[in-house]
């Protein structure tokens, strides 16, 4: 789950990170006054999910406090990157003498995190990394005891940094790693951290992404999670417990587990087939979590009319054949749709039996090839 | 031994009186896997299918010679269930549960490579050498004793496969999950270097998917160092980016985890890539 900006900053402050003065506007209306009590000069940046918002747009710079109102007027509302902008920081505009980079992300290769700096700020740190290799240092971090001093001295030493630089933005990185443990991040990024012409250190931007599945130990966040996914149907997904991922085709695809859908989409594909979805159950099934991807498929296909059939396949290997069974019987039952449905039932006997003996009364069409399966569910679709 | 575990390995289940641990050690048992103890704190004392129950791994290990152990406990728990087997002396482990913390995956793998503790998963369907051992969940009817290794990061997808193998006669000498997280115990170069030196082992299929770099690392591996025939099968290949297939491991971003640069690195390696489920054994029956 990626965090807005000012969610990020917000973190930073209570962690001892210096952050610019600023304040959140979602209407229009409260720019002036905003603009008006954090100085004369200020930046309005709108608050969207992804990373590019200067190019597109996104992020202005005004004089009074009467432009401030009326770039608000302009931007709120507006949909930038495909993203639609409900909300505005507006912040004290920096004097910059300098900026930097800091960040520290998961190193998935040797699974541990690495925390990453740079004498150069404010563009895409891939960008600096191809440019200018030698203003990049970065060291992976033992998850056990966390980042040390010592640690974070040594990489900016690496790249140039001395005296009351060197130490402050060393503290700023210890933190900035606290922050990424705390929250059991995925990524925490300041980019640009901008040294004034005052030789103050304040992170200008932040990026913070949380790990999904921790978000038990974060509860406050665990409901805007689902709020913010802007898929309605992918929201859905989330809700009962399963991977959705809209596509453009004209094939409704479930199974149970990652590896074996996207299998199924690429099979699909190869054949001449065009995928509707993605839609992954996960293993360990139970009658409601197949019940609701089952549902959420039919209802799919109600609203939407390119959907020709459904294409559903269930590797039986420890979820029990009668809530599997069940689950699709009750979703059939419940919504009510003409979509053919099409069923592959494989795996450990004799659950593959019994699911199939379970379902042979129901109106789906089952089949214990997925070769097959799929032959039919693409003859169906181009129908 | 084979790679890990055989016959003899003696299992220990951590969580053996929750829903799901109950149900597959019972599916373990059946199979003939020698679980020879359980773990559930509080229930210390009672048994579970004649299998005495115990409140901590410790416990259960100054009881029993335990080789490995099965993990079943829920996500909020792992890293402590993993901990508490690392610290009890347990070199081997299986951790079946999904939805695991990023953060306490990087945890369980710094702990247990301080102390010599191997281990796959998170997020995996288990290991099995088939007509042996069975810890975790696949298939028996998937699988026969056989001469093909099958390393995957999938769950239903690897029983699929070997069940595709199957039905070509095709056995399987062991059958391995490494977990379809980004941070995961063993990486499939680690899993093949056994795999070089193990004599049951004739050939093997590699079950790759989209997102990290193992694919590519082992396609480098088979060029240089593995001497034996490989297939492989990559699954993602019209995955759209930047979006979580699933796993969380199965992501692509930017240039890098691409299906793409994962079938490209096997043919370079001279890997034949299987492009549906059925066609992996045609392709094993011309390598091997």
């Amino acid at each position: 789950m990626r965090l807005y900006e000012y969610e990020g900053k917000e973190i930073f402050k209570k962690f001892g990170i210096p952050i610019p003065k600023g304040r959140l506007v979602r209407i229009w209306e409260e720019a002036r006054q905003a603009a008006t009590e954090i100085g004369e000069e200020v930046v309005v940046k709108s608050q969207i999910l992804t990373g590019g918002r200067g190019k597109a747009g996104g992020i202005k710079i005004v004089k009074t406090p009467e432009d401030a109102e009326k770039i608000a007027q302009e931007i709120l509302g507006m949909e930038l990157e495909g993203y639609k902008v409900n909300s505005l920081l507006i912040e004290e505009k920096l004097d910059i003498a300098n900026e930097m980079y800091m960040g520290v992300t998961v190193d998935d290769e040797n699974g541990v995190p690495t925390a990453i700096v740079s004498t150069e700020g404010g563009v895409e740190i891939e960008e600096v990394a191809k440019r200018n290799p030698e203003k990049i240092a970065s060291r992976l971090i033992d998850p056990l005891y966390g980042i040390r001093s010592y640690e974070a001295i040594d990489l900016w030493r690496q790249v140039g940094l001395t005296g009351e630089t060197l130490t402050s933005a060393s503290r700023i990185l210890f933190q900035l790693y606290n922050v990424f443990a705390s929250y059991d991040a995925r990524i925490a990024e300041i980019n640009p951290l901008v040294i004034t012409s005052e030789g103050k250190m304040i992170a200008a931007d932040s990026r913070c992404e949380i790990d999904d599945n921790s978000l038990f130990r974060h509860p406050e966040f665990k409901d805007l999670h689902i709020q913010r996914i802007e898929n309605l149907w992918e929201r859905e997904g989330v809700k009962g417990g399963v991977n959705y991922v809209n596509l453009e085709g004209n094939i409704a695809v479930m199974a149970n587990g990652a590896g074996l859908t996207m299998s199924l989409l690429d099979i699909i594909k190869a054949a001449g087939g065009s995928p509707a979805c993605f839609l992954d159950t996960g293993g360990g099934l139970s009658k409601e979590r197949m019940k609701n991807g089952v549902s959420l498929l039919l209802k799919k296909a109600i609203s939407d009319a390119r959907i020709k059939v459904i294409l559903l396949m269930v590797r039986m290997m420890i979820s029990p054949p009668d809530a599997v069974a069940e689950g699709v019987i009750e979703a059939i039952k419940e919504v009510k749709v003409k979509t053919p449905v099409i069923a592959v039932i494989r795996g450990r006997e004799p659950y593959q039996k019994r699911a199939q003996e379970l379902l042979k009364d129901s109106e789906i069409s089952l089949y214990s090839s997925v070769e097959e399966g799929i032959r039919e569910a693409i003859k169906i679709a181009k129908e | 031994m084979a790679i890990f575990v055989d016959r003899d390995t003696n299992v220990l289940v951590q969580g053996i009186t929750g829903r799901l641990g109950a149900l597959q050690a019972k599916l373990m048992l059946d199979y003939g896997t020698k679980i020879v103890a359980g773990v559930t704190p509080g229930k210390g004392g009672q048994t579970q299918f004649g299998i005495p129950v115990y409140d901590s791994v410790q416990e259960a290990v100054s009881k029993h010679r335990i080789d490995a152990s099965v993990i079943y406990v829920p996500a909020s728990f792992v890293q402590d269930a993993a901990f508490e087997a690392i610290d009890a002396g347990i070199k081997f482990m299986v951790i079946i549960t999904d939805w695991v913390p990023l953060h306490s995956e990087m945890k369980v793998k710094a702990y247990a490579k301080s102390r010599g503790t191997c281990y796959i998963g998170p997020n995996t369907p288990g290991i099995m050498v088939p007509g042996q051992t069975s810890l975790g969940m696949i298939s028996p009817s998937a699988v026969m004793p056989g001469g093909v290794a099958v390393l995957s990061r999938s769950g239903t997808l690897t029983d699929e496969i070997a069940s595709h193998l199957l039905e070509q006669g095709i056995g399987q000498s062991v059958v391995v999950g490494l977990g379809g997280d980004s941070v995961v115990g063993l990486r499939m170069i680690e899993v093949l270097k056994l795999l070089k030196e193990d004599k049951r082992t004739k050939g093997v299929v590699i079950v790759g998917e989209i997102g990290g770099t193992m694919e590519e690392e082992a396609a480098e591996y088979c060029k240089i160092e593995f001497d034996k025939p490989v297939v492989a099968f990559v699954a993602g290949r019209t995955a759209p980016r930047g979006k979580v297939m699933g796993h969380a491991g199965a992501i692509i971003m930017g240039e890098r985890g691409t299906a793409e640069s994962k079938i490209s690195a096997f043919q370079s390696a001279d890997v034949p890539v299987a492009k549906t489920l059925w066609e992996v054994p045609l392709l094993v029956k011309k390598m091997v």
